[in-house]
């Protein structure tokens, strides 16, 4: 058979086009979220930073490990009940994402206090109350404050430290970490930005679905 | 006579709008020292958070406590308050450095915003309230 000049051309647009679809599938399809943390090749096989192991106590009195979130996706942060700079936001912002998982059963949230000597579990589970949210879905934990602080700075790359110099007596981040079911940090977000929590209450439905996949 | 025309359409012009230029101007003040001061815990819309932080937008204990609102900015305060029958307890920390007029400017703001109507609260206003304070 002998290609005519139109086939020929015919032949160029068709093979443009399946580069074109191509392209397209690339750009669309679904990127993962980035896994913090330094990383190192064992055997062959990556492995990531993790959340080193804990043990906290909720305003339920209850022991908190990492096992509670086993299978499933948190949110972390750290903050205080008496502060008065950026927690009162980071709380407004976080039930803001609560609101948003409340019907996700594999969804929780997790709050250090870094103040423990003030914030007592009764404490916590006052103000959880007075937030109106369930301590099945978002823990107010409270522990050691060395354990809480290296927890932190070493797991969740977040500031927490004591400082009589500030005006509430604590240096700390405003950050939200998001941590996925092999407790590896899929994202960090500015807890007192809008705009930083709607990304974060995207990302979660996103990792979500990297899960269902 | 052109000032008496400019002057008769100035006059006639707040008269519609309802509000003198210095209560204008002090709401714009007190609007800012609000964002500054306040509307992280009792939020920018002045509806407060759960029963953490009591509302201001609608609050029976401003309306009736004017001049225990007026201290309690200044001077702050502890334990147990209810308002519209919610009981909240976190303590208020005071902000000493505010001037009577900075008060003034707020209180004209978290006065007339939301459900509330009260009109301009004057710098007399404030320093006779601030002879109540405990």
């Amino acid at each position: 058979m002998k290609y005519t000049k139109e086939m020929k051309s015919f032949a160029k647009v068709a093979a443009a086009c399946v580069w074109v679809a191509l392209l397209l599938t690339q750009c669309t399809k679904p990127k993962p979220l980035p896994v913090f943390g330094q990383r190192e090749v064992v055997n062959g096989d990556t492995v990531y930073h993790t959340i080193a192991p804990f043990l906290f106590v909720n305003q339920d009195s209850l022991p908190i490990t990492n096992q509670t979130f086993a299978n499933k996706i948190y949110v972390a942060d750290f903050f205080f009940t008496s502060c008065r700079t950026i927690c009162p936001i980071m709380k407004t912002q976080m039930l803001r994402v609560y609101e948003a998982i409340q019907n996700e059963d594999d969804v929780l949230i997790l709050s250090h206090t870094i103040d423990p000597e003030w914030d007592t579990v009764a404490l916590l589970r006052d103000f959880a109350g007075r937030l109106g949210v369930e301590s099945k879905k978002w823990h107010f934990v409270t522990g050691t404050k060395d354990s809480i602080y290296k927890i932190a700075q070493t797991s969740y790359f977040a500031t927490a430290l004591e400082d009589k110099s500030e005006p509430d007596g604590f240096i700390h981040s405003g950050a939200f970490l998001l941590v996925d079911r092999q407790q590896r940090i899929r994202g960090k977000y500015d807890g007192t930005k809008e705009e930083d929590v709607n990304r974060l209450i995207a990302d979660i439905a996103w990792l979500k679905q990297e899960y269902a996949r | 006579m052109r000032d008496k025309i400019v002057g008769g359409f100035l006059l006639l012009l707040t008269a519609c709008s309802g509000r003198d230029p210095k209560f204008q101007q002090y709401y714009v003040q007190g609007e800012k020292l609000y964002q500054q001061h306040c509307s992280n815990c009792h939020q920018k819309n002045g509806m407060g958070l759960g029963r953490v932080y009591p509302p201001l937008a609608q609050s029976d204990y401003m309306q009736n406590n004017f001049d225990r609102v007026i201290c309690l900015m200044r001077h702050g305060m502890q334990g147990e308050m209810v308002v519209n029958g919610v009981t909240y307890n976190q303590a208020m920390p005071g902000i000493p450095t505010l001037t009577e007029l900075e008060l003034a400017e707020l209180a004209t703001y978290i006065y007339n915003t939301g459900e509330h109507a009260r009109g301009p609260v004057r710098l007399e206003d404030v320093a006779r309230s601030l002879k109540t304070c405990p």
